[in-house]
């Protein structure tokens, strides 16, 4: 191909796919690449985090009125006669140098209290899944607008040639599970060849990856050198830069084949791996699984990764629902943590932890010595973030006593992506995308870096 | 990376002229840059000067301010000020300082006003040619015949030609050929197929609900119709009006009704935890939205949460329009299974066929007994002294699925009656349930729990009153209602309810006494069926109980019944004459007592070629009712008889109101008279209205071209580009309205011109001085659409499933994908058989989880209104092509056909399965490389039985008996041509 060509061709690459004129790097920035661990269904802040030892003194008590405020409540718990507080069944410990509180459900992930930052002041606009996830996600509740992800690949491309820049990975949990939808790792109206690329268990771990069944690599070779060959002459002909990217893209196809399965084949992995990150991580599609990926995925420059592991939307049974979650995300999460570390990854990799929204104080349904349930509450929630410039060892925010408002030091979920983004070296003021006459950004017209939380 | 995007940089406004004009080269900067402060929003954030008000923006620039701002250095005085984070390029304060200096000659917003017809010559070519000659360019000479003939198939049909027609094509070496050829395509049913897929994409059409649940919906006969109005070529006005406000015109017709399934196709939200009121408005919203994005490009939402930034549309204007909107007898959550209310039946032609052959039939039965109605009266007179003393109903009515007949019973307040095999209807089954009662309580209920709120419906005497109630959750998901008057007590009542599966309160009729009774609906919001997630509900029926102790009845109940179909009034009358036949002899009867005495003779007595025409029209009746059944609804629009309230929303909040505002169109705009939505549907569609036209042939433009002569489809405000060729757009918007808004003709004038019909080929300097082809310096040559590469795939070879609209089909889809992300029951069940191999706007389309090719290669999500059309080029495509079993299989039965139809030679096997992919002949370059890759493939193979055999076994449809060795190789070849550049783009 000439060299003019060549130019041209990887221009209409660049505009054809969308991106903000290459790399948008905005000032230096500390983070390379995210990890977010999305606990899907809402986990409980009270029954994990944020320690109320005061609730026991108000067991069964309705929620005062001081503290509801009249707020909104979803169309389940709405019409309940009375809200009785439910403090969590779980103990609590202080752990690390910092002394973070943990229940005793994550005993792995509390052995980290030094290297995570507890955001214990997150609040959320929405108050059922679909809006709230498609909230947390897209920075809007409704449909059409672009997810972080596709944002962050937009804005910062990939760092490898080989493998898309945001990668989406769903498990499935034990407990209560929503629905996911595509739009929450979709482009929005930014191009699709920005949307995440879903990473699944099983034979093909991307669609329509491997070669059918009968034809193996050397003739997939051939072909490919045949049809470059059919592709070029008409290149040569017409002059169309776009086929020039066709053959580009054809050529990382092929090597997708290879980079994909040698990615997603765990088992040159040594023993030590799946005994760090628990029995689950050998099963394919498993939470423990996916996290051993996004560290393989981390590892090779991918800059953004998703996890989704549904099953934490407990209306009821709360206490024995959790602590499956728990037993099949604590450990894993804690391995990931551990196993970037170890790797000098986490240093540049920002990996966050957490769901759409809270749960309620009140329970849901009856309130018995050994059960209650939670309903969806979006005033007040926990997430945890380590690595990628946010300061370890730090819990930020405060709830009241009730886990229900926020006492301090508030901050919203378009804080969170505008500090994200601050990591990843880009003012989330200046990532747009002009659509429909307007510039639109991650953060809407919202959004605060939140300092205090930086190293 | 910068260096080499300038290069691109549309280097063709200013140089080439040294006058500025306000629309193309000075409003997009102020709007861009300015706007968003200084523009019809200033006065809410407490800013003086608007400058896209023209006397003010005159007085900042005759004191000199305009051009001191932008150029100063002072942070203070700074414009746009940093905090902003907008600057102007030093271009662009060249640009404003210049168009001063010029005078400043102001003009209102081009597409705001109407657009002119052309004074002097004009046609597409004529404007195309002259601004390429600006420019020093001219077009290309025309596209060989073939490339003619498969660009044009394909953008008329969404098919490739085949090798005959392409033959036909070619024999035919009149001058005339290529407009026979256009106009057989556009006469072709496959038209209107293509041209309903990217309206498809306008109106977010799908087939679940999207949201949470995503649960499915039926709207199929309203797509149906969109493929319908394109084939017939409905003036475009009449069908936007159609789709706007059929329902209201006078005398609505079928039709006309069923076309505003267009604004229902929004998504519905049936979450439990929602508060329905919030999503009540983001439908009405999303109307507003779509239908501004579609028939006006512009971008209306903006205006909900304060006034539009750019374009001079008020807050207060937005909730105008809106109410329009928001007149829907509709709810807020939606029907978690099935079409949300309002709804109408919407049988198909066939089922239209056959209703009204049914029809013919039963006029002819009761034209026969007509005739002879004054004889059967005289003889039934005589006989009717003999009626037997006994209760009776007739045939029709004995088919009760609960059914006692004999005298009243008693209930003490601790019988109850169960019943475990009748009554097993769900929230949206057709049912009615009747007695005699005489006491308090419950009458007839299937509830699960034994207790009164319950999982179920029930029948109950309450305070007095008729209470009937249909329950999923008794907080928040159910439908009562209880007649207003009690009944009079110290007698019996005949009761009953009649129930229509609409799943609201409009569809329960209760009577008494053979009357209807006035009710009081309590609540209204049933949204979830018994059978919820998959469950099975296993309860019986009850009679005297089942809604807890307190309410077993006490009293007598008589003749319980329960019918699987709705009852009409006569045969509730009937059911409460109450009498022994024996009783009606011989006095003076009431119409339905004296309809009772008819049936019993038609039934029992009458001549026998009486009785026998009575049978078949009573069994025509009841086939009619069971083919109505059966007909698909569809969601329509429909007005509340009292209409609702709007309010303007302050921040766009559901529970924010403010003041209280009615109907009323954009004032920036021509207005007329809109009371109501039929009003303003006759607004947009207003020769007067200057958005309508220019916005529909640009989207043709764009379907045809690859890029809107407006850039911004969905924008036409101040924010969207500035037209490459304005006066031709003007021509094409005049021309459409002057025509009668022929779609056809209007499409076959794109297709005829020199500008479409050019060859596609560029040069290194046509790629310099016109890399985008906004000019037409050449053809188009465009990656084709995601449904048109699996039509084209199918259609090459010889799998395509040609069949004219229906329900929409579920093709090979990778295993698990829905399995994954939803929540219960909602399995992907792949066709079998031909609807696997339907065109692709068929194709089941499942928002959270659409079909991956589709998305792959740019499809909208169908979540929300998409005019502009999207193209990327990526490995995910490559791979899609390579290793998708529609294209794998479609690969092998073009190797088939290369086999089977291609001469006995490799050589011409190759050309046919070429010309068949590609619509050519192969260039001998082109021809060597594919022999090798045969070649190639044929040694593979003769070594490997099992891969051919495995190869060969991918897919449903089974190939003819071919040498195992030969067909894969051929097959090979075939998906080497299936992923060509060439075979994804119109060349």
């Amino acid at each position: 191909m000439q060299r003019r060509q060549f130019l041209a061709a990887l221009t209409t690459l660049l505009a054809e796919n969308g991106y903000a004129e290459g790399p948008v790097v905005h000032h230096a920035p500390k983070a390379k690449r995210v990890i977010t661990l999305f606990q899907h269904g809402g986990p409980s802040q009270l029954d994990l985090f944020d320690y109320k030892p005061n609730l026991a003194k108000v067991r069964g008590q309705d929620l005062p009125d001081s503290i509801r405020r009249g707020q909104r409540l979803t169309g389940m718990t709405a019409y309940q006669a009375t809200f009785p507080t439910a403090p969590s069944l779980f103990q609590f410990a202080q752990h690390g140098q910092s002394g973070a509180w943990f229940s005793e459900l994550l005993p792995h992930m509390a052995k980290h209290a030094d290297r995570w930052t507890i955001l214990k002041s997150l609040s959320t606009e929405q108050i059922n899944h679909d809006p709230a996830v498609t909230f947390f996600q897209t920075g809007f509740q409704l449909a059409g607008r672009p997810s972080i992800g596709s944002w962050v690949s937009y804005g910062l491309g990939s760092e490898n040639k080989d493998l898309p820049a945001f990668v989406v990975m769903i498990s499935q949990g034990r407990g209560n599970a929503q629905a996911l939808a595509d739009r929450m790792w979709g482009s929005g109206f930014i191009p699709t060849s920005h949307q995440g690329v879903k990473f699944r268990g099983g034979k093909d771990p991307v669609l329509y990856l491997s070669d059918p069944e009968g034809y193996d690599r050397t003739a997939r070779r051939r072909f490919l050198d045949d049809l470059g060959q059919l592709n070029r002459l008409k290149l040569d002909e017409y002059q169309d830069p776009e086929i020039a990217t066709r053959i580009a893209q054809y050529e990382m196809a092929f090597r997708m084949q290879a980079s994909v399965p040698e990615l997603a084949d765990l088992s040159k992995e040594p023993e030590s791996t799946f005994a760090l990150y628990g029995p689950e991580s050998r099963k394919p599609g498993s939470y423990a699984a996916n996290c051993i990926l996004a560290r393989r995925l981390a590892e090779r420059g991918v800059r953004f990764i998703q996890l989704f592991h549904r099953g934490w939307d407990q209306h009821g049974s709360l206490p024995k629902q959790i602590r499956w979650q728990c037993e099949d995300t604590d450990q894993p999460s804690a391995a990931l943590l551990t196993d970037l570390q170890q790797r000098g990854l986490l240093e540049d990799t920002l990996v966050l932890w957490g769901g759409e929204f809270g749960r309620t104080v009140y329970s849901q349904g009856t309130l018995t010595a050994t059960d209650y349930g939670r309903d969806h509450h979006p005033r007040c929630f926990t997430m945890l973030a380590a690595g990628g410039g946010f300061k370890p060892g730090v819990s930020y925010g405060e709830t009241d006593d009730y886990s229900y408002n926020i006492a301090r030091d508030p901050m919203d979920v378009h804080d969170l992506h505008a500090t994200m983004l601050h990591c990843l070296g880009v003012d989330h003021t200046k990532l747009t995308f002009k659509f429909q006459g307007r510039h639109y950004r991650l953060t809407d017209v919202h959004g605060r870096v939140i300092r205090p939380l930086l190293a | 990376m910068r260096v080499l995007l300038a290069v691109f940089v549309p280097a063709m406004v200013l140089a080439a002229e040294p006058k500025l004009e306000f629309n193309r080269d000075v409003r997009p900067i102020l709007s861009d840059k300015c706007y968003h402060c200084h523009g019809p929003d200033a006065k809410t954030k407490g800013i003086p000067l608007r400058l896209d008000v023209e006397a003010e923006a005159r007085a900042a620039i005759a004191a000199g301010k305009l051009v001191a701002r932008i150029t100063t250095d002072k942070k203070g005085q700074q414009m746009p000020p940093p905090y902003s984070g907008l600057t102007l390029t030093a271009r662009e304060k060249e640009t404003l300082a210049a168009w001063v200096g010029q005078g400043a000659e102001w003009q209102p917003h081009w597409s705001f006003v109407p657009p002119k017809a052309p004074a002097g010559p004009a046609s597409i070519d004529h404007f195309v040619a002259a601004r390429l000659s600006k420019e020093g360019l001219a077009m290309r000479p025309p596209a060989s015949r073939e490339t003619q003939a498969r660009r044009v198939t394909l953008d008329l049909t969404g098919l490739p030609p085949t090798p005959q027609e392409l033959d036909a094509f070619l024999r035919d070496t009149s001058p005339k050929a290529y407009e026979k050829l256009v106009d057989r395509l556009l006469a072709s049913p496959r038209y209107g197929e293509r041209m309903a897929a990217r309206w498809l994409d306008a109106a977010r059409y799908a087939d679940t609900n999207g949201y949470q649940y995503d649960g499915e919906r039926v709207m199929w006969r309203w797509r149906d119709y969109v493929i319908d109005s394109f084939n017939r070529n409905k003036p475009f006005d009449r069908f936007v009006l159609e789709q706007l406000a059929g329902d209201m015109l006078p005398n609505a017709t079928f039709e006309q009704r069923l076309a505003t399934g267009f604004n229902r196709n929004h998504r519905g939200n049936t979450e439990d935890g929602i508060v329905p009121e919030e999503y009540a408005v983001e439908y009405v919203v999303d109307r507003v939205e779509t239908t501004g994005a579609v028939f006006l490009g512009l971008t209306l939402g903006c205006a909900r949460c304060h006034n539009h930034k750019y374009d001079p549309l008020t807050q207060k204007e937005f909730y105008q329009i809106f109410s329009y909107f928001n007149n829907v007898p509709e709810l807020g959550r939606a029907m978690k299974y099935g079409n949300s209310p309002p709804l109408m039946p919407a049988p198909t032609a066939e089922q239209q066929a056959a209703l009204a052959a049914l029809d013919a039939r039963i006029a002819g039965q009761e034209r026969w007994l007509a005739a002879r109605a004054p004889a059967i009266e005289a003889a039934r007179r005589s006989w009717e002294q003999t009626m037997p003393a006994v209760h009776w109903a007739p045939a029709s009515m004995r088919d009760g699925e609960y059914f006692t007949q004999g005298a009243p019973e008693r209930f003490d307040g601790s019988r109850v009656e169960v019943d475990a095999k009748s009554g097993k209807f769900d929230i949206d089954d057709r049912w009615s349930v009747s007695a005699w009662v005489d006491g308090q309580g419950s009458v007839l209920t299937r509830i699960s729990g034994n207790r009164p709120e319950g999982k179920g419906y029930g029948l109950h005497v309450r305070e007095g009153k008729v209470f009937f109630h249909i329950t999923s959750n008794w907080v928040n998901d159910a439908l009562r209602v209880e007649t207003v008057k009690p009944l009079e007590p110290g007698r019996a009542h005949h009761v009953a309810v009649t129930y229509t599966g609409s799943r609201m309160a409009e569809g329960v009729q209760v009577y008494v006494d053979g009357q209807p009774a006035a009710t009081t609906t309590i609540m209204d919001t049933l949204y979830r069926p018994f059978r919820n997630a998959g469950g099975v509900y296993k309860e019986p029926v009850r009679v005297g109980g089942g809604a807890g102790k307190e309410q077993q009845f006490r009293g007598t109940l008589g003749q319980v019944r329960l019918y699987a179909r709705v009852l009409t009034g006569e045969e509730v009358a009937m059911l409460a004459v109450g009498q022994p036949l024996s009783a009606l002899a011989g006095r003076k009867r009431t119409p339905p007592e004296q309809r009772q005495v008819e049936l019993y003779y038609l039934e029992t007595a009458a001549a026998p070629e009486v009785r026998a025409a009575w049978r078949t029209l009573a069994g025509l009746r009841e086939q009619r009712e069971k083919l109505e059944r059966t007909f698909p609804t569809v969601m329509v629009m429909a007005e509340a008889p009292q209409r609702k309230p709007t309010h303007l929303l302050l921040r766009g909040q559901y529970d924010k109101p403010g003041e209280v505002v009615e109907p009323g169109l954009p004032a920036f705009l021509p207005r007329r008279a809109a009371a109501d939505r039929l009003g303003f549907a006759q607004w947009v569609v207003d020769p007067a209205n200057p958005l309508l036209a220019r916005v529909t042939v640009n989207r043709f433009w764009q379907s045809l071209f690859g890029t809107g002569i407006v850039k911004t489809t969905e924008d036409f405000g101040l924010q969207g580009e500035w037209p490459t060729h304005p006066e031709l757009l003007d021509y094409l918007a005049t021309e459409f309205i002057r025509g009668g808004w022929d779609t056809k003709a209007m499409v076959k004038r794109m297709v005829m011109s020199s500008a479409y019909r050019q060859s596609s080929q560029a040069t290194p300097e046509l790629l310099q001085r016109d890399p985008d082809n906004r000019l037409l310096s050449r053809g188009p040559r465009l990656r084709m659409p995601a449904e048109m590469i699996r039509d084209a795939a199918l259609h090459a070879a010889g799998l395509l499933h040609e069949k004219l609209g229906g329900p929409s089909v579920k093709p090979y889809q990778p295993e698990g994908l829905w399995k994954e992300v939803i929540m219960q029951d909602f399995e992907y069940d792949q066709a079998k058989g031909p609807d696997l191999y339907r065109r692709s706007l068929y194709t089941f389309w499942k928002r959270t989880s659409a079909p991956p090719m589709m998305m792959n290669f740019d499809a909208s999500q169908r979540e929300a209104c998409t005019v502009r059309e999207n193209r990327t080029n990526t490995p995910l495509q490559a791979l899609n092509l390579m290793n998708d079993v529609t294209f794998v299989e479609a690969a092998r039965f073009i190797g088939q056909r290369m086999l089977l139809e291609g001469g006995a030679e490799a050589d011409s096997r190759l050309r046919h399965g070429f010309r068949m992919a590609l619509g050519r002949l192969p260039k001998p370059a082109e021809l060597a490389v594919l022999r090798g890759s045969l070649n190639y493939h044929l040694d593979y193979f003769a070594g490997k039985p099992a891969e051919a055999k495995a190869l060969l076994w991918q897919g449903e449809s089974r190939s003819a008996q071919l040498p195992e060795r030969d067909l894969a190789a051929y097959q090979a070849v075939a998906s080497l041509l299936l992923n060509t550049d060439e075979f994804v783009t119109k060349e």
